[in-house]
C-alpha cells in the first residue's frame, strides 16, 4: 500500500490534507505576493498542504517550499523533467548514465579539490542519492539544516557546469553495466522488461530505464554532452526543500545559487510519438535458468494525473493488498503462488496495470493466469463491494500520513507527482481516492481489463542446467 | 534464516554533526509493564505511531528442528484462539494499520504501524497474536509449503547463496550466525510438526525479555494502560542465549556458489571478528571499516567502482554482533569476466588499508560523516523506534545514543589502526563468489 499510484521502481545512481486556499494566480514578474515571503524576481504560483510554489522569473525555474521545524533537518531535491523517454534507439540508458557522471564533479566542485558533492555530503552524514525513471531523473539530499547552502550550492552549479570527461564515462559505463547485469540475475526483472517492451512498441516507454547493453557500451559521451546540454536547463526543472527552512531564506538560496543561470536558449524538445492503438492480446515467453515460475498481466491505462487513476488504484488494491484481497484468498491462501502483486505502474504520458504472481513449486501457469484472469472477470460483471472500497480508502489515508514521517519521504513522494506534471496531487489525491465509488471502480475495470490490451508474460524456468 | 511474515512498511530531538548531548533519554519513558520492558518516546510527528519490538524466540532456541522459530513466528498472523486470520486482518486494513513479525537469529521481532487513533487496536491484535496463536493444522501446512517455496526462491538470489556459504565458511557448527543449508532447511520443514511449534511457543514465548518500543504521537499513559491490559497475566519468556565464540580466523577458503544463467557475481570476502558490538575494540574498528567500505566516500566505492569501474557496488562492513561475536565482511558484485580483476582490486585495496592504516584526515571526516548520518537517521519515527531497540539489545543503557557522538568523537587514530592490525588479517580471508563462474568447489562442510 502505498499513498501514490507510483512504485518505487526507479532505479539508482549510486547506485487528509486539504487544499490550502485557492491558488492565486501568479504575481506580476518582479516581486512575490500571495501567502509566501516577498522576495524579488519570484513569483508566487500556489499553495497546497503547507506547500508554496514559486517561480524564478529569471530562468523559470519552478521551486516548491514546505518547511518543518520539528528536527533541524532538511532535504533538497533537484528534479529534471527528462527520463528514459526522451532518449532514442542508439542512446538508450543515457539519461541514467548521465546521472552517474552528474557525480564525476565540475571546475567549482571535484574529487582533487575535496569538495565533490559525494565528499561535501558524506563528510556531514547526509543521505543522499540519484534516481532515474521514464519521466524524470532527480538528485537529493537529506542534511543538516545548517550544511544545507553548501549542497544547494553545488547542485546549482553542476546544472550547466558538468565536466563530462571521456575517461569519466568509460569507467562509469562498466559500473553502470553491472548495474544492468544486477538486475538481469532477477528472472522476475527480465519478465518484467520483456512485457513492457511488448505492451508499448512505439512510445519510448518500449525500452527499459537503464536502456539496452549494446546503446550502454557504445554511447559517446559528446551525445551524453548534447543529452545535458538539451535537458539541464532551469525552465526544465523543479527544486524541492522541505525542512527546517524558511521560504525566504530558500528563494534567496535558489537567486543566489541558480541565479546566473539563463533559460534554455531552445525550446525542451516534447516527445512526438504516440503509442498506436493495441489491436489484441500480446504475450512473451522468457526461459532462463531457475526454479521458480512468475506470471505477469499488464493493460494499458492512461497517464499519472488522468481521471480514472484513483479509480484504477483502489482496483489495484481490492485485487492484491492483504489477507482479504481477491488474489490473497485466491493464490496465496491456496498455496497457488508464493507472491502476488497488483497495482499501477504510473507515468506520465501512459501506465500499466500489472498483476504479477510468483507460482508455488509444481504449479503451473495455466492454472494461475486462468485464476487472475476469472477474479479480474468477476469485478467485470459483479463489481466490488462498499465495504472493499472503504477499506482500501482507509489504507490509501492511513499510508499518506505514514508518509509524512520524514522529510526525505516527503519529497520522495513529491518528485513522482512533479514528474506526472502536477505536484499539487501530492495533497490532492488522497481526497480523490476516498471519493471512489464500487461502480467507478466497476466501471475503470471494463473499460482498461481488456484481454485485447493485455500482455501478459510468463517466466518458464529451464531447469535443464 | 530471517523471515518477514507480514508486510510493513518525528521530529528526534538531535543537534546536528556538532557533538553535543542530546537529550533523547531524558525524554524518553521507560517502565516495566505485565513483565515488558516498555519504551516510549514522543515526537512531533502529527497521528503517527511506529513500534519497533523483540524477544528471545528466534533461530538459536530451535534447537529441536531449525525450522521450529520460523514455523512458530509464522503461525502469529495465522488466527488466534478467538479470530481467524481473516478477521484479524480486516481490523487493521479497514484503519491502514500495519503489524508483522519476523525471525532472526536470536529474537522474534515485532513490527507496526498505525495512526495515534488506532494504536489500542493494533496493541491488543498484537498480544492477542503473541499470546494466543490458534495454530490450526490447515494453516500450518499451508505455512510449511510456503516457506519451503520460498526457500527454492531464495536458492536463486546470487546475494542470498554468498551469505548463505560466507557464514557456513566463517562460523562454526552451533554458533548462532551460521545459517543452515536451504537442503537442511529443506528437510526440517518437511520434518516439524504443529505440535513441535506449540512445544517452542510455549517454551520460548512470553514477557520476561521482551522488549517493545513505541515512537511518535502518543499519549503514553494511556498506552502504558493499554499494554498492562492486553498483556495481563502472560507469563514465560527466556533470556538471550550467548553462543561460544567463533574459532579466530582459519585458513584462506575460497568457494564458488555455481549458479547457471547468472549475469552478475556477487562476492563477499571476510572473517570472524570474535567481537560483539559493545566490545572496547568493536567502535574502533568500525570506524576503520567505515572509511574503508561505508558508502560512496568509502575508499573501495572511490576505487574498485570510481576509478576502476569495476563494479555498481562494493562496500565493508561488520555484522550479525549485536548478541554474539560477528564477523565483517566485504560485499560487491562483478560482471564474471570482470570478476578476477574485481578480486584483485578488492584485495589490493584490502591490504593497503591493513598494512598503512587509515589517516587523521580519513578519520576526521569520518567521524563527522558517522555523528552526522546517525543524527539524520533518528528523524523519522521507524529511525527513532529502531534505533532505541538496537540500543537495548546490545545492552546499552539509553543514555548511549545521547553519547553516541562523543563516543565516536573520542576515538583515535591508534585505536582505529591498532584494531584493524588486531582483528583484520588480509592471509586468512574466507572468499565465496555465488554466479556462473565456473565449476562449484565442495561446499564448506
Amino acid at each position: 500500500m502505498s499513498s501514490s499510484p507510483f512504485k518505487p521502481t526507479a532505479i539508482f545512481a549510486l547506485a487528509v490534507a486539504v487544499l490550502n486556499a485557492p491558488a492565486s494566480p501568479a504575481a506580476a514578474p518582479g516581486g512575490a505576493s500571495g501567502p509566501g515571503p516577498a522576495v524579488a524576481g519570484f513569483s508566487y504560483v500556489q499553495s497546497a498542504g503547507g506547500i508554496d510554489e514559486y517561480r524564478f522569473d529569471a530562468n523559470g525555474l519552478q521551486v516548491l517550499v514546505k518547511p518543518d521545524h520539528s528536527a533541524p533537518v532538511a532535504s533538497f531535491q533537484v528534479t529534471y523533467h527528462v527520463g528514459s523517454r526522451n532518449e532514442v534507439t542508439g542512446t538508450t540508458g543515457s539519461t541514467h548514465l548521465l546521472e552517474h557522471l552528474m557525480f564525476k564533479g565540475s571546475e567549482r566542485f571535484n574529487d582533487p579539490a575535496g569538495d565533490s558533492v559525494k565528499q561535501y555530503l558524506g563528510a556531514r552524514g547526509a543521505t543522499f542519492n540519484a534516481t532515474t525513471y521514464f519521466d524524470r531523473t532527480n538528485y537529493y539530499a537529506t542534511l543538516g539544516s545548517g550544511d544545507l547552502e553548501g549542497y544547494v550550492a553545488i547542485e546549482g552549479d553542476r546544472m550547466r557546469n558538468l565536466w563530462l570527461h571521456d575517461a569519466d564515462k568509460q569507467s562509469e559505463m562498466t559500473v553502470v553495466r553491472n548495474e544492468f547485469e544486477r538486475g538481469k540475475n532477477d528472472p522476475n526483472t527480465i519478465l518484467r522488461e520483456e512485457v513492457q517492451a511488448a505492451a508499448f512498441v512505439a512510445y519510448p516507454y518500449h525500452h527499459s530505464t537503464i536502456g539496452w547493453k549494446s546503446d550502454i557500451e557504445k554511447v559517446t559521451v559528446e551525445q551524453l554532452r548534447a543529452f545535458y546540454d538539451t535537458f539541464y536547463w532551469p525552465n526544465n526543472a523543479t527544486v524541492t526543500f522541505v525542512g527546517d527552512i524558511e521560504p525566504a531564506v530558500a528563494l534567496n538560496l535558489v537567486k543566489k545559487y541558480y541565479g546566473a543561470i539563463p533559460r534554455s536558449p531552445h525550446p525542451i524538445p516534447e516527445v512526438v510519438t504516440e503509442e498506436p492503438e493495441q489491436t489484441g492480446a500480446r504475450r512473451v515467453t522468457v526461459n532462463k535458468p531457475g526454479k521458480i515460475g512468475s506470471i505477469e498481466i499488464a493493460y494499458k491505462i492512461p497517464g499519472a494525473l488522468d481521471k480514472d487513476i484513483p479509480a484504477l488504484d483502489v482496483l489495484g488494491d481490492v485485487l492484491f493488498s492483504g489477507k482479504n484481497s481477491r488474489l490473497y484468498r485466491a493464490l496465496i491462501d491456496q498455496n497457488l503462488a508464493l507472491r502476488a502483486g497488483a497495482g499501477l505502474e504510473s507515468m506520465r504520458a501512459a501506465g500499466l496495470f500489472e498483476v504479477s504472481a510468483s507460482l508455488s513449486p509444481g504449479v503451473a501457469h495455466e492454472t494461475v493466469e486462468k485464476i487472475i484472469l476469472a477474479e479480474i472477470e468477476k469485478v467485470k460483471e459483479a463489481g466490488v463491494t462498499a465495504d472493499e472500497v472503504s477499506q482500501v480508502i482507509h489504507q490509501h489515508h492511513a499510508a499518506q500520513a505514514y508518509g509524512r514521517d520524514g522529510t526525505a519521504a516527503v519529497i520522495a513522494q513529491l518528485n513522482e507527482w512533479i514528474s506526472a506534471g502536477d505536484w499539487t496531487q501530492y495533497i490532492r489525491y488522497d481526497d480523490a481516492v476516498a471519493r471512489v465509488t464500487p461502480a467507478e471502480v466497476q466501471r475503470v475495470a471494463n473499460r482498461y481489463l481488456s484481454i485485447k490490451q493485455s500482455t501478459t508474460g510468463w517466466f518458464v524456468p529451464d531447469t535443464s542446467k | 534464516m530471517n523471515t518477514l511474515y507480514q508486510s510493513i512498511g518525528l521530529a528526534a530531538l538531535f543537534l546536528a554533526a556538532d557533538v553535543r548531548a542530546a537529550d533523547i533519554a531524558k525524554h524518553v519513558v521507560r517502565t516495566q509493564i505485565a513483565g515488558i520492558d516498555v519504551i516510549a518516546y514522543r515526537t512531533g510527528i502529527k497521528d503517527v505511531v511506529t513500534i519497533a519490538g523483540a524477544l528471545p524466540a528466534g533461530d538459536v532456541f530451535a534447537t529441536e528442528n531449525i525450522a521450529a522459530a520460523s514455523l512458530t513466528g509464522s503461525m502469529l498472523d495465522k488466527g488466534t484462539l478467538t479470530e481467524d486470520k481473516f478477521a484479524i486482518a480486516k481490523q487493521l486494513d479497514r484503519v491502514g494499520a500495519q503489524l508483522g513479525f519476523g525471525v532472526e537469529e536470536q529474537t522474534l521481532t515485532v513490527q507496526a504501524r498505525s495512526l495515534k487513533a488506532d494504536l489500542p487496536l493494533v496493541l491488543k491484535i498484537m498480544a492477542d497474536e503473541l499470546r494466543h496463536p490458534a495454530f490450526s493444522d490447515e494453516e500450518f501446512t499451508k505455512a510449511k509449503i510456503a516457506i519451503d517455496g520460498s526457500m527454492q526462491q531464495q536458492a536463486e538470489n546470487t546475494g542470498f547463496r554468498a551469505g548463505e556459504a560466507f557464514s557456513r565458511a566463517v562460523f562454526p557448527a552451533g554458533h548462532p550466525n551460521r545459517q543452515a543449508s536451504l537442503d537442511e532447511w529443506h528437510a526440517a520443514i518437511g520434518a516439524i510438526t504443529v505440535a513441535q511449534a506449540k512445544d517452542f511457543h510455549r517454551r520460548f514465548y512470553g514477557p520476561s525479555h521482551m522488549t517493545l518500543v513505541l515512537v511518535g504521537d502518543l499519549d503514553i499513559a494511556k498506552i502504558q494502560a493499554e499494554i498492562k491490559r492486553d498483556f495481563a497475566g502472560w507469563n514465560g519468556g527466556v533470556a538471550y542465549r550467548q553462543a561460544p565464540q567463533a574459532a579466530s580466523a582459519g585458513p584462506v577458503t575460497d568457494e564458488v556458489v555455481a549458479m547457471p544463467g547468472k549475469t552478475s557475481v556477487s562476492v563477499l570476502m571476510g572473517q570472524a571478528t570474535g567481537l560483539r558490538y559493545r566490545d572496547p575494540d568493536a567502535l574502533p574498528l568500525r570506524v576503520g571499516f567505515a572509511i574503508f567500505g561505508s558508502g560512496f566516500t568509502g575508499r573501495l566505492m572511490g576505487t574498485v567502482r570510481d576509478k576502476e569501474g569495476l563494479t555498481y557496488g562494493i562496500g565493508a562492513n561488520m555484522a550479525d554482533d549485536t548478541f554474539d561475536d560477528g564477523d565483517w565482511r566485504i560485499q560487491a558484485t562483478f560482471a564474471p569476466s570482470l570478476l578476477d580483476k574485481g578480486l584483485v582490486s578488492t584485495q589490493r585495496e584490502l591490504q593497503k588499508w591493513w598494512r598503512d592504516g587509515v589517516s587523521a584526515e580519513e578519520l576526521k571526516a569520518k567521524k563527522t560523516d558517522m555523528i552526522g548520518s546517525f543524527n539524520v537517521s533518528l528523524a523519522t519515527t521507524g529511525g527513532m523506534a529502531g534505533a532505541l531497540l538496537r540500543t537495548v539489545l546490545r545492552g546499552y543503557p539509553l543514555t548511549w545514543i545521547d553519547d553516541y557522538a562523543k563516543s565516536v568523537d573520542a576515538v583515535n587514530l591508534a585505536q582505529v589502526n591498532g584494531a584493524i592490525k588486531r582483528y583484520v588479517d588480509p592471509q586468512k580471508l574466507v572468499i565465496v563468489e555465488a554466479g556462473s563462474v565456473g565449476t562449484a568447489t565442495p561446499p564448506h562442510p
